[in-house]
């Protein structure tokens, strides 16, 4: 009951938000999709706490089930997924983008929302896809319409690019959900997870794997699939950017643990090194890029590409210690890249552009709130120890070096160490982006100073923040809320 | 009489209702050629409509899973000529539905007065044989039906008297001409193959052991296939579609476009049908099957993604779903035939509701329909629902739904061809059908000054249409399984 209240509420009130109620003026719109987004984290604890689940027959023809309910592995994603909507509805206050009625707006927000709540909770594999493809259309909006305003044709070309692409990878997705269900007989994902889809033979275990990881690396983004990301970052709106970075992608790795990792393991061990490569392609690659990067957004996203390098290449490890690594750095990137996201979509905001070549006065002088945000929040994405980042990209690293024992021990110390490269690589050009943006010029009296973060931001920014150093400071409480899934998984033998 | 033919008239009132309108229509021109200026024409066609939709519904609904069969033989398997499961059934209330929303766009359309008892007697006619057809499990109805299904509604295209339609409906007859000529043939073959004047299993399987007539047999499917292929604008049997579509008024081109592709795929079923019932490993069918719905879903999706004018892109779009629902039929199995006649049921309401919305605005190109959305909530709203379902984008749940079931059978037959060309349709298509719905929603400040002021006249039976069809997409997404119950 909680449960499909917990998706219909937001999913509800999004959709009137964009049909009925497109006309409503921004203020009551505002305050409609705060205490819908508020009560959906008040729901989602409620949730968590309870156990509560449903389960009722939807399409019988499909085998196919109504049925949400949470476990080890969801709960994180969803509390983090409830937790960032309450904070891209409450950012509405700081910035309101142009493009279209508010109320579309914060619908389309809410409707995201509902999307992936629903895709993290789904306990059925084509369930799993409907709601994964409920997303699209509003993150469609969200980059299209209330993109970046300065040009239109970009703003189309990176809202198509990111349909097409998503598109392509749950179609194809798809195709091994349906490969499983053909051959399973059964949709169900705890009962593939139990054994149903580990009984394949070796052939068709291959097969689906490909499929799905195939599918799935499009989200992810995995290298060489990534290249729908930094237009679609750089274009939308901070709200949506957010979401983007902190909710659609790790669907993305988590729809590769529930699906290829939980039901074809033997599948998914033959692609293992092939994915542990493209995850260490994707980290070199993306810290190369940031490197000399000069747009600050897309500089975060080609980060984020480096950052999902380490949950793939620890998913691809196969241990335990592999899977837990990928579910915490899943989180942690979540609220790190949301952190560093709010802050450079505040600066796009106040200076109109984020090229870095663009000579500004001193962030730490001119706002040293915001200008510590952002060094906090770089600091945690090249991975200094006591910060979200450390603990993902150390367990990770550790379990390339140590994988389950029918990998090629060799290939992933290989990667390990190039991963273990992308990981200083990251410290350079957070560096990079620290001496330009916060030590910065000395500030010139005749120009505008930068102002510093007030009201709703600033609230949004500190639960961010202390979120970022709380997972860093006590890894054991996400961890310890994972461990149990992930042994019923196994992650190897 | 009663002892050579058992006739179970309830179980034909989906077929006897429009027939019986015909004959209302003409013989009440006929008495009162003046009453009215013959306004009363096009209701009474819709009334019957409707009835008969009820019929089929009610069969559907309430024969369970049985098959209704009525005008049996005694003699000496008893064969029926009239078989309709629920499947069958449901997809008569579709077709009847459909030609009942082309008769409200005729209706609103303003037909000149003399056209009216014409166009209704036509419309009437073409469905009582799509309708029939479905039904029908005998050679010679199946011929018949089908082609009392096509000739009126050539004559519709040409009763618009202007010189481009007159083109367009030579073009259709000569097509539909073709199409009987390959129909006859494949018919003919069928006889001699399986020695058999009705589509049954049992005589296929008894067919395809024999080599011999196993080739006879393939040979009479390829111009089944063939012949059908014209009727569901399949490529490359296509090419009358987008020009008849857009020289012709838009509740014909509602009724080729929906109630006309119905009854092309039921009659498709019927032989399909026969095939899956026996149970055979036919590679060569998969092929048969395979070629033109590979076709399609290519051609069909990337020619629409150029089109500017929305009937031309409903024409192109039209081609590829009927690739599409041709994909379910490649793997010859049970789900597949559900499965196809599910997306053509979907394909068919999303299509009706698009082109409403098309004759609401009166639109010539796409950018009349810029920021359609905000002009007129409920025609872009309509029209935006039925764009996200043909793409199968949630909110139009039901899209996506007939879609996983359309790739499903292939799957699991291991089709991976079609399964592929379905994975590129279904990408191709989404650009297709959002470049459309952008310029629904986006903002109407640089709309061109020149576009239509919106309805002048009244139109009534438009927005009832509108209405009725967007309802049922949005209750079929939201409890998709309704649907499928009823085909089950």
């Amino acid at each position: 009951m909680v449960m499909s209240l917990l998706l219909a509420l937001p999913g509800a009130v999004g959709l009137w938000l964009v049909t009925g109620g497109r006309g409503l003026p921004v203020r009551p719109a505002r305050w409609v999709a705060a205490a819908t987004a508020a009560a959906t984290l008040v729901l989602a604890v409620v949730v968590v706490a309870l156990g509560s689940s449903v389960d009722r027959p939807w399409l019988p023809e499909l085998g196919m089930r109504w049925s949400f309910g949470l476990d080890g592995i969801s709960v994180p994603l969803v509390l983090l997924t409830a937790t960032i909507g309450l904070l891209v509805a409450a950012h509405a206050w700081a910035e309101m983008p142009t493009g279209g009625s508010p109320a579309t707006f914060l619908g389309c927000l809410l409707l995201v929302e509902a999307g992936a709540l629903a895709t993290f909770a789904a306990r059925d594999a084509v369930l799993f896809f409907v709601a994964f493809e409920v997303v699209l259309v509003p993150m469609w909006l969200l980059v299209g319409r209330y993109g970046d305003d300065h040009d239109p044709r970009a703003r189309a070309d990176a809202a198509h690019r990111f349909v097409l692409y998503t598109a392509v990878g749950s179609t194809t997705m798809l195709l091994g959900i349906l490969l499983l269900l053909a051959r399973a007989g059964t949709s169900d994902l705890r009962a593939l997870a139990d054994g149903a889809g580990g009984a394949l033979g070796g052939g068709t275990q291959l097969a689906v794997a490909a499929l799905l990881v195939l599918g799935l690396a499009v989200k992810v983004p995995v290298f060489p699939f990534h290249t729908w990301l930094p237009p679609a970052h750089t274009t939308a709106p901070t709200a949506g950017s957010v979401l983007l970075a902190a909710v659609l992608l790790k669907m993305g790795t988590y729809g590769l643990v529930r699906l290829p990792v939980a039901t074809v393991p033997d599948g998914f061990t033959r692609l293992a090194p092939v994915l542990a490569v493209a995850g260490t392609v994707g980290i070199v690659w993306g810290a190369l890029v940031c490197l000399v990067e000069r747009d600050l957004k897309r500089l975060i996203a080609y980060s984020s590409v480096a950052h999902m390098g380490f949950v793939v290449l620890a998913l691809a490890s196969g241990s335990e210690t592999g899977l837990q690594a990928a579910l915490y750095a899943n989180v942690a990137h979540g609220a790190v890249s949301a952190l560093l996201f709010v802050v450079v979509g505040g600066l796009k905001q106040r200076w109109g552009s984020v090229d870095l070549t663009v000579p500004r006065p001193a962030l730490r002088e001119t706002s040293p709130r915001l200008g510590f945000v952002l060094l906090l929040g770089l600091a945690a994405s090249l991975g200094l120890p006591g910060l979200a980042g450390f603990w993902g990209e150390f367990l990770a690293v550790y379990a390339a070096w140590d994988p389950a024992p029918e990998r090629s021990r060799a290939l992933f110390v290989a990667c390990a160490v190039a991963a273990a490269v992308g990981a200083a690589l990251a410290a350079a050009y957070a560096l990079r982006v620290a001496g330009i943006v916060w030590a910065g010029d000395r500030p010139d009296p005749e120009v505008a100073t930068t102002p510093d973060t007030s009201g709703v931001e600033r609230v949004v920014l500190g639960v961010l923040a202390v979120a970022v150093v709380g997972l860093g400071v006590a890894p054991m409480v996400l961890l310890g809320t994972t461990a149990d899934a992930v042994a019923r998984i196994g992650g190897g033998p | 009489m009663s002892d050579l033919v058992t006739i179970d008239w309830p179980v034909l009132a989906p077929a006897l209702a429009p027939a019986a309108g015909v004959v209302v229509v003409l013989v009440g021109d006929a008495a009162l050629p003046r009453r009215g200026g013959g306004r009363w024409a096009l209701p009474v066609a819709a009334v019957v409509l409707l009835l008969g939709a009820l019929a089929a519904a009610a069969a559907a609904v309430g024969a369970g899973a049985q098959t209704l069969r009525t005008l049996c033989l005694p003699a000496p398997d008893g064969a029926c000529l009239w078989t309709a499961g629920p499947r069958t059934s449901t997809l008569q209330a579709g077709i009847l539905l459909a030609a009942a929303a082309a008769l409200a766009l005729l209706h609103d359309g303003r037909p000149r007065p003399r056209d009216r008892a014409v166009s209704a007697t036509l419309l009437l006619a073409a469905t009582t044989g799509g309708v029939a057809v479905a039904a029908a499990s005998d050679l010679g109805s199946w011929l018949v039906a089908l082609e009392l299904a096509t000739v009126p509604a050539v004559a519709l295209v040409a009763l618009r008297g202007s010189r481009a339609a007159a083109h367009g409906a030579l073009t259709l007859l000569v097509t539909s001409l073709v199409s009987f000529a390959l129909l006859v043939l494949g018919a003919a073959l069928w006889l001699t193959a399986t020695g058999d004047a009705t589509f049954s299993a049992d005589t296929v399987a008894l067919a395809w052991a024999d080599p011999q007539r196993r080739a006879v047999l393939v040979l009479a499917v390829t111009l089944l296939v063939a012949g059908l292929g014209f009727k569901l604008s399949l490529v490359p049997f296509h090419a009358w579609t987008p020009q008849a579509y857009a020289t012709t008024d838009l509740g014909t081109a509602v009724f080729l476009a929906a109630a006309s592709k119905l009854a092309a795929v039921a009659a498709l079923l019927v032989p399909v049908a026969a095939i899956v019932g026996a149970g055979l490993d036919a590679p060569a069918l998969v092929v048969l099957l395979g070629v033109p719905a590979v076709a399609s879903l290519g051609l069909g999706t990337v020619v629409a993604l150029r089109q500017t004018d929305p009937v031309r892109l409903l024409a192109w779009s039209t081609i590829a779903q009927a690739g599409w629902i041709v994909v379910p039929l490649t793997a010859l199995d049970a789900p597949a035939l559900r499965a196809a006649a599910a997306y053509a049921l979907v394909y068919a309401a999303a299509t009706t509701v698009a082109f409403a919305a098309v004759a609401r605005t009166g639109a010539r190109t796409l950018e009349d329909h810029r920021g359609l959305l905000r002009r007129d909530p409920l025609a872009g709203g309509a029209l935006g629902l039925a764009l996200l379902v043909l793409a199968g984008l949630p909110p139009g749940v039901v899209g996506l739904v007939v879609k996983v079931l359309a790739l499903a059978p292939p799957v699991n037959a291991g089709v991976w061809p079609v399964v592929a060309a379905g994975v590129v349709a279904v990408v191709v298509g989404i650009a297709v059908y959002l470049r459309w719905f952008t310029v629904l929603l986006s903002g109407s400040g640089d709309r061109p000054a020149a576009s239509p002021a919106g309805p002048v006249v009244s139109q009534r039976a438009t927005r009832v249409v509108l209405v009725v069809g967007s309802a049922g997409l949005v209750l079929a997404s939201a409890l998709p399984t309704l649907l499928l119950d009823l085909l089950s």
